[in-house]
């Protein structure tokens, strides 16, 4: 995976953030672009526990196949997940106060009954400013066309 | 799906389900919501750009067919010329509040019926909503086919 990413982040004006207080909005993004991260990284080790903190309990997965996970089928998804590798291309992250749109592309490489497979999607993902720490409330991912 | 200007979008049936437990203000907000979902499609079916631009956020974030577009594509492709017309059959519309914030999750059936014999597909979605000042502005959505 690489090391680091060139991050977009632009700052939507017109709506006071509380957790400016604490933390400016690149630091709000560059926290969300580190999470995104290790959402990415959970899958390659196949370890859901990171995704404990990350995800709200409310959490909603769409699948690119149209699927809807909840919190907990999504965790378990990772433990069987057939992906070996995932690269994360640049993402943007566009701040609205209390809530951030997180949109980008990734690759992923791995076996699927005993086939290998490449693929390159795209997901949108919503975040939450939430007792402190932004969770992720939803996230869309489906095959990229481009 | 949404990639094409002139549409014709037919919303059948919303079945409405609310998460928010108190079920009045968070209801309220909710039906809200819903009512700003319908007025994006009928906003699409007449190429009405002028409603859109009032509920599209400026930073919006849609992705579409795999394709990200930005607010400005979106409104130019409700009135690019051309277009093939399609019917949108609203499914289900699941809304979760918040505070500020309103997620919306559904599915939809689309048919294209410009080329022929029409080709039904079906969608599931989700919308994301923020209250600036008052108003709910659309801020990110994005859609799934949903494999048979």
């Amino acid at each position: 995976m690489r090391s680091l990413l060139s991050i977009a982040l632009l700052v939507c004006a017109g709506m006071p953030a509380s957790y400016a207080q604490q933390d400016s909005d690149s630091d709000a993004g560059s926290k969300i672009v580190a999470m995104e991260h290790v959402w990415a990284q959970a899958y390659t080790v196949k370890d859901p526990r990171a995704l404990a903190r990350i995800l709200d309990d409310s959490f909603i997965c769409v699948a690119s196949d149209g699927r809807q996970l909840n919190k907990a089928q999504v965790m378990a998804d990772v433990k069987t997940s057939a992906v070996l590798q995932v690269l994360t291309e640049p993402m943007v992250v566009h701040l609205h106060g209390d809530t951030a749109i997180v949109s980008g592309t990734f690759r992923t490489k791995g076996m699927e009954h005993g086939k290998p497979f490449a693929r390159r999607e795209r997901f949108v993902d919503t975040w939450l400013y939430k007792n402190g720490t932004w969770v992720s409330l939803t996230t869309m991912v489906t095959l990229a066309a481009d | 799906m949404k990639t094409t200007g002139c549409l014709l979008m037919l919303v059948c049936a919303v079945f409405i389900r609310v998460r928010a437990q108190d079920g009045g203000q968070r209801g309220g907000t909710a039906a809200a919501i819903l009512g700003l979902e319908h007025t994006r499609y009928n906003a699409e079916s007449r190429g009405d750009r002028r409603a859109l631009d009032q509920i599209f956020d400026d930073a919006l974030v849609l992705v579409e067919d795999g394709l990200l577009a930005t607010k400005g594509e979106c409104l130019a492709r409700v009135q690019s010329a051309g277009a093939r017309p399609r019917q949108i059959v609203a499914e289900t519309a699941t809304v979760r509040i918040f505070g500020g914030t309103a997620i919306v999750v559904g599915t939809y059936r689309e048919i294209d019926i410009g080329d022929g014999k029409p080709i039904p597909k079906r969608y599931r979605f989700i919308d994301t909503w923020v209250n600036k000042k008052g108003s709910w502005m659309l801020v990110g959505a994005g859609a799934a086919p949903i494999s048979k």
